[in-house]
Formats: C-alpha cells, structure tokens, sequence
C-alpha cells in the first residue's frame, strides 16, 4: 500500500513573550514539533494519541497548510505542503479541535453550500450531498436553523459535515468527539468507521485511549513534540508485555507512594487523582504476580489504604505512562513519581 | 471593598495590556477636537482670528466632557456586560461569590479615571488653540459634573440590564443613544444652534431629557454664565433638576439592572449571545 | 457517499468555479447582514447625524451670516450640502476600510478563518466576493443617506453633477480598496485591531476634510492629506456637485492623481497583505487570534 501522507522531520518553533512577575518579558522559544516522520497509509485510520500540548493540533495545522513548518516536508496524496499549498487543500477534508468554523447568521446548509463552493464542489453536486450528509449524521432537524440557535453538539455535527463535503480521500480530524455527548460520540466513530471502509485515509487525533483502541489501525504516541511510540494498538501494548500493570484504588500518602518505588522491579508508578479525595494508584512492573506481597506490605506499612487492587492488561495509557511516567490527562491532575533511572524512555 | 479593589485592579490590569488602544483613544480625542475646530474655523467672519471664541470653544469643548463621560459610561459600563457575554466569561463571573454591585462599581471607577484624563487632556488641546479657555465657578461647576456622572452611570446600569436582554441589538441601540444625545442635548454646540433649526425641538424634545440640563449647567457655569446661558432655564432651577437625576438615576438604573439579570438567570440564557 | 468530483483537480477550478467563490461569498455575505437589519438601517443614518453637528456648530458659530461666512473661507454657501457630501463620502471609506481591511479580522473572531484557508479556493476570489459586497454596501449607504440628508436639511442635490460626482466616487474606489488591503496587512500584525480602526478612522476623515477645506492645514499637512486619495476623492466629488475648484486648482490634475492612485494603490496594498498574511502564517498560524 503506498503512503497518502508523508512526515519527514518535521519540526515548528514558536517563539512567545514570556510575562513574569517582577521581571522584563523575555523572548521564550518553544518548540512545539521536533523531527517528526512517519507515514499513513491509503485506507487506513492513523490515530495521533497524547495529552494537551503534545504537538498533535500543530502538527494537524502543518498538514492543512495552516501553519508553515520551521523545517522538514511533508506530503498529502502526494502533494508538498510547501509548494502545493492548494492541491494538498483539494486532497483534505478537515476537521479542527473546538471548531468554530461556522457563521453564527447563516443556516447550517448555508454554510455547508458556502463551504462547499470554497472547495469548488459544483452547485447541483453541492444541494443533493447536503441532503445526504444531513441524513447520514442525522441534522435534519435542525440543518436549516441559523448556527446561532445549536448547541454545541449540533455545531461539531455540522462542522464534522463541512469536513465531508468535498468528499475528499484524506479525512483529518482533530479530537472530533471533544464535546458531544457519549451515544452522538460512538455514532460518530461508527461513520468515521465506515468512511474509512468507503475508502478514506483519515488521520484522527484524540486523548483519549479507548477512542484509539476502537478506530485506529495505527496508532502513533506524541509528548512535548515528538513520537515516542508508534504501531497498531496491540504492538504497542505487546512491547509492555514484559511490564504488568496494577491499578490501585484508595488512599495513598506519599511515603507509601515513594516505598513502592523503592521495590526492586517497579518499573513506574503514576498517581490519578479522582473524587472524594481518593487516589488511583497504576504501578508497571516486571512481573508483578511476584513481587505484589512486597508491594502491599510496602504501601499498608507506610499508612495506604487499599480499597480495590486490579491487575489488568495493558492499554495504550499504560504505553504512555511507560514511556513517560505521566498520564494522559491533563497535568494539574497528575500527581507522578518516577524512578529516575527507567522512567520515561521508549 | 476587597471585592471592589481587586476588580478594579484587574481593570486596571487588563487595560494596561493594551497599550494600543491606550495610546488610540488619546489620538482619538485629539483628531475628534481638531476636527470640530477646524470645521468651526470655516465659519468665523473673515479676519476674525480664533482667541475672539474662547468662550463658544468652553461651550463646544465642555459639552464634549459631558458627552465623553456619558459615551463612556454606555460603552464601559453598559456595553462591557455583552463583551462578557461574547467573551464567555460572564457566567464565570456570575458563578462566583462576589458581589455583582462590586463588579459594576469597579468598573466605573476605572473608567471614570480614564474619561477623566482624557476629558483633561482635551480641554487642554483646546485651551492651546485658541489661546485659554475660561473656567469660572469650577467648585459649583464640579459639584453639578459630580451629580451629572452620577446620573449617567444610572443609564449605564440601565443599559447594562438591557444588554443581557437584547444581546447583539445592544449595540446598534447604545450607537442610537450615543447619538440622541450627542444632538438632541446639544453637546457640541449651544442649544441656539437648535432653537434657530426647530424651536419646537428644544421645547419639546431637549428639555424634557435631564442629560441637556447637565450639559447646559455644566458648561455655563464654566464659561462664566455670560448673557443667554444657561440656555434652557435659569440655574435655580438647572442645578436641582441635575441634582435629583444623579440621585434617582442610579437607583433606578440598578434596581432595572438587578431585575434583568434575575429574569435572564430566571430563564438560563445570562451565559447566551 | 457518491465518488462524484473527489478532491484531486479541484486545485485547478476552471473560471466557472471561481466565479461561483465569488458569487457564493457574495451571497452568504448578503445573507447574514439581512439578518442584521438594524446595523443597515444605522448606516444609512449615521452620515446624516454626523453632517447635523458641524452643521448646528456652524450655525452657532456664524449665526445668521452662516452661509455668508462659509463662502468666504470655501467657496460656497451651501455648507449643508457641503457637510452631508463629506459625510457620506467618509461613510463610504469607512465602510470600505471595515468590511475589507478587517474582514480577516473578522473571520479570526468568528473562528472562520482558519476553514477559509483550509478551502482550496484561491483568497482573491474570496476576497473579490467580499469587495463586491463591501462596495455594494458603501454605495447604498451613500445614495441613502445623501438622499436623506437632502430631506432632512432641505438641501437640493441636483443643483451640481450628480452624475459626475458618482463617477469620481467609482474612481475613486479603486485606490480605496488598495488603502484597505494595507489597512488589512496592518491589523493582522497587530492584536489589538479595535482601537487602532477607531483611531484611524478618525485619521482618514481628518485628512479627508470631512467638514472643512483642506486648504485651511498647515502647508505640510496639506500636502500629506491632498495626496491621500480619500481627500482627492472627496474635494473633487464636492468640486462637482457644488460648482467649486478643486484642490489642485484644475480638474485635469485632480483626474490624473486619481487615475495614478488607481493603478498603483491597489497593486501595491494587495502585494502587502498577501506578503504578510504569509508571514503570519509562518510565525503562528491564521487562527491565532
């Protein structure tokens, strides 16, 4: 199968004002992509996991021409990003995080039709796909309504139809399913499915695990810029195959949390906080079956409390947490202890 | 107060991170006062130089204090309610526990410490020009702006209810209101100007806004209460008519506040624009 | 879904495809400002409002000898006539300069810009569906008001060229929409687009000579404001319809910068703002907002 996107060492830097306290703003460089690669291939959903500020949306926007990479190439059904800008256009449809793309004045097939004549979609062509879109995601109650009145649900529903409406071979969407609610949500991976089937090469976006567990053929893993990991979702849980994971319920004091790191064949130990104050507490072993007496007798002797304890199989999560000590969630809920000497690399 | 002073400060705050537009509005006030000199020039008797009309420049450049703290007011305190809206953050602002009368009186003190400067700066253009101003009774005259601000910020509150109301029609009708009164209160030019257009308009349209008494008291008072002004009614009667609008105007323009907020919470749409 | 008229080709549209941008830009503008009826209405007023205060200012100032005295400094009596044409001329570069200087704006607020650039569509064609728009706008405003103000201050518009001062307005246009394309390059760079527009509308109609001749500046900003093209366009529109000399004493010279300032404004605004709307694009994206 040939690639219809190509990354070669894409990398962007931003450079922002950094405003402190006290102090004159500084010139502050970030670098948002570091030598990114890989490639998609036709028919095939690649999903691009990691948390919030992972580079995922930039490197999105470096595809859709939105954004110009600092260096590197990349190329969409065959067209160069740099050169090509209009023909790399032509071959996406796309879908942006919390898109807004819609004018609030216009009815939704208003701004389908207007959208759609942007991508040069013939007028009659444009009237019976809108019809067709409007039943395939099932907006036809509300289709003819101005943008103004939906709810937020309704605006992803039609900015997911923009996204269908010139019928192009590369799909890309980025964390389509951010706000609707959980039955809308698995309708609407069930059309990215079949979309896929129809023969699309969508490139899919999203933090959340099972999402890309359900839908992607492959999977690539991005933190601070770079991939870190990249397979189809059962290599990727294959290579922890050597770690076990156990999942914790209860309350856990750090002195607890820094025992456990202490045992000899803990490989990571991450911290969820959730409701009511309690912890949930995910250790990465090396066969853990044998060294769980110690890891108990570490935590309960040093003031845990163990309300749940469940082993279970690697998800892609757990694949972050081991090449990054961290989870997927966003940061000011984690609450991490790392081994120092293991923690974080592929 | 800790309410009050921390609002204010994020004011404060949050206009000093534009500096554009700070610099914008005292260009602004600038070119806008030129351009009224300018267009009075092209009226003065030839020969006729510009220090012969110190006293009609009070009466332009002081009614455009008025207008400036007034616009303000529409704009800073009565618009700021839908910027909130759009901005989404006005239901932050409602789910959190402070006072929402600190929210609005904090905002009009840093506006009102804005218009002020800039209200200075004007007349000081002015005064340059034509070669001083008069600026007689100033305590009188600050007593009557004092209540004036008062009664403006009244219709400020008013507007700051309708805002949640009407959304993004509160614009075109703040404009509207703007531009009433910038002509039907004569606050750039003397009430003559109109009486000679339409008697019937000053009469019957002019004197029943309390906005054209602040506007005449105010300015009269300042360029010394010469022959015909105040041109309205005499000031025995001017300065109480200014007084009771600054005393009911923000009671009433709260309470009509206070009533849309609670009827926009009553039917769920305060976060809606 | 129809495998009908997949992405690939549609880069290159032929000419019917572009002309349908342009159309459908046009028409979806048309739309959302029927939707805005009060905004519409507001226009056709507000030059009418703001020829009144110059107006009931000079009446103040001259009295009855109002007419006398404005003829002496202008050339003409008629300072109603003289105030509601600047008025509306402004109202027309004011709307020019909003609805294409700032329609990149816009889109950034309302979170269409970025859909916008995602389209293949080449932003010329979008933004002449946006001129035409933005032009259509102006003109009405202008005939609306000019004809309101007409009624309001008891003013006879046929006395002068009608026709004449409608054809410097067309002109006229064209230098214009290049002056919003660097207004435009201009609000891109900078955040806060708001005040800078306020501010500068009250420059251009400064320099304009909204409500007075220009001929009353300092020598070196007569110069500045009669080479600015909004200027050259008012005085001659006002030449025309009030039977007075232009600016630069004869009507040749006023046509020939005028026709100058068409050719090379435009070429020159639009190089600007594609040439830093891909600067923008490098440095932080078009969504940035």
């Amino acid at each position: 199968m040939s690639s219809i996107i190509k990354v070669e060492k894409l990398s962007k830097t931003f450079e922002s004002k950094e405003r402190k306290k006290g102090q004159r703003r500084k010139l502050k460089t970030v670098q948002a992509l570091k030598d990114v690669s890989f490639e998609i291939d036709e028919n095939e959903i690649f999903g691009l996991l990691g948390p919030n500020g992972a580079g995922k949306t930039t490197l999105i926007k470096c595809l859709t021409t939105l954004l110009l990479p600092s260096s590197g190439k990349a190329w969409v059904n065959g067209y160069s990003v740099l050169d090509e800008e209009d023909s790399v256009r032509a071959s996406i449809g796309c879908m942006l995080m919390g898109d807004r793309g819609l004018y609030w004045k216009l009815t939704g097939r208003e701004n389908l039709d207007y959208f759609g004549a942007l991508y040069h979609v013939p007028k009659a062509v444009r009237r019976d796909r809108i019809d067709k879109l409007a039943d395939l995601l099932h907006v036809k109650d509300f289709i003819d309504r101005t943008v103004e009145t939906y709810s937020s649900g309704q605006k992803m529903l039609v900015a997911f139809a923009k996204s269908l409406i010139n019928d192009a071979p590369i799909l890309i969407l980025d964390e389509p399913t951010v706000t609707l609610d959980v039955p809308t949500a698995r309708e609407l991976r069930t059309i990215v499915k079949e979309l896929n089937e129809s023969g699309k090469a969508i490139l899919y976006t999203t933090h959340l695990m099972h999402e890309a567990e359900e839908l992607c053929n492959r999977v690539a893993i991005m933190d601070h810029g770079e991939i870190i990991a990249l397979g189809t979702p059962s290599e990727l849980k294959t290579s922890l195959a050597l770690d076990d994971t156990l999942d914790l319920d209860g309350v856990f004091p750090a002195k607890a949390v820094e025992a456990v790191r202490a045992v000899g064949g803990v490989t990571q130990v991450a911290m969820k906080s959730k409701n009511g104050g309690k912890t949930s507490l995910s250790i990465i072993s090396r066969s853990g079956g044998t060294i769980l007496p110690q890891i108990i007798e570490a935590l309960t002797h040093n003031g845990a409390t163990i309300e749940q304890l469940r082993p279970k199989t690697a998800t892609l999560e757990d694949v972050f947490i081991a090449k990054t000590g961290r989870t997927l969630d966003v940061d000011t809920r984690q609450i991490v202890v790392q081994r120092g000497e293991s923690g974080g690399g592929p | 107060m800790h309410t009050f002073l921390d609002m204010s400060w994020k004011t404060i705050l949050e206009y000093s991170r534009y500096p554009v537009a700070f610099i914008a509005m005292f260009a602004q006030i600038f070119l806008i006062v030129f351009m009224f000199i300018f267009a009075t020039m092209a009226f003065r008797a030839p020969g006729e130089g510009l220090s012969n009309q110190s006293t009609f420049a009070g009466v332009m450049i002081y009614g455009t204090v008025t207008n400036l703290l007034l616009s303000f007011t529409l704009w800073d305190v009565g618009f700021s309610i839908r910027e909130e809206q759009v901005r989404g953050t006005l239901e932050s602002l409602y789910l959190s526990p402070a006072r929402k009368f600190a929210n609005l009186v904090s905002r009009v003190f840093v506006v009102l410490l804005w218009t002020g400067v800039m209200c200075v700066f004007a007349v000081l253009v002015v005064a340059a020009v034509v070669g001083g101003l008069p600026f007689d009774n100033a305590l009188l005259a600050t007593v009557v702006l004092g209540f004036s601000i008062s009664g403006f910020l009244g219709i400020g509150f008013i507007f700051a209810g309708l805002t949640i109301k009407l959304k993004e029609s509160a614009q075109l009708l703040v404009n509207g209101v703007q531009f009433f009164f910038m002509i039907f209160s004569a606050q750039f030019f003397p009430f003559a100007a109109l009486r000679s257009i339409s008697p019937a308009i000053v009469d019957y349209v002019s004197a029943w806004l309390p906005v054209s008494y602040c506007v005449d008291a105010f300015r009269s008072l300042l360029v010394g209460l010469p022959a015909g002004y105040p041109e309205l009614a005499p000031l025995s009667v001017e300065i109480p008519i200014v007084v009771v609008f600054g005393i009911v105007s923000p009671i009433v323009g709260y309470l009509i506040y206070k009533r849309a907020e609670r009827s926009a919470r009553r039917q769920g749409n305060l976060g809606e624009y | 879904m129809e495998g009908h008229s997949h992405g690939f080709g549609l880069a290159s549209p032929s000419w019917r495809a572009n002309l349908d941008v342009v159309v459908t830009v046009l028409i979806a503008r048309l739309k959302v400002i029927s939707r805005y009826k009060g905004s519409l209405v507001m226009e056709m007023f507000l030059p009418v409002v703001f020829a009144a205060m110059p107006i009931l200012l000079g009446v103040a100032v001259g009295g009855a000898n109002a007419g006398q005295y404005f003829q002496a400094n202008t050339g003409t009596s008629n300072f109603k006539l003289y105030m509601l044409i600047g008025a509306c001329t402004f109202s027309v570069v004011s709307i020019m300069l909003w609805l294409v200087g700032y329609w990149i704006r816009r889109e950034q607020e309302t979170g269409t810009l970025e859909s916008i650039y995602l389209a293949p569509a080449r932003q010329v064609y979008v933004l002449t569906g946006v001129t035409i728009y933005s032009l259509l706008r102006a003109l009405l405003a202008f005939l609306v008001s000019l004809v309101i103000g007409s009624i309001v201050f008891g003013v006879n518009l046929l006395e002068g060229n009608v026709l004449g001062a409608i054809g410097i307005l067309m002109l006229g246009l064209l230098p214009l929409w290049g002056l919003s394309m660097l207004f435009g390059a201009f609000i891109m760079r900078v955040k806060e687009a708001n005040s800078v527009i306020n501010v500068m509308t009250w420059v251009v109609s400064f320099l304009m000579g909204v409500f007075f001749p220009i001929a009353m500046f300092p020598p070196l900003l007569q110069w500045v404001a009669a080479i600015f093209p909004p200027t050259i366009m008012n005085d001659a529109m006002r030449a025309s319809m009030l039977n007075l000399s232009t600016f630069f004493g004869s009507w040749y010279i006023s046509l020939a910068v005028m026709f100058a300032a068409a050719l090379t404004v435009p070429l020159v605004g639009y190089g600007v703002f594609t040439f830093t709307g891909r600067s923008v694009r490098r440095k932080e994206g078009v969504g940035q907002y």
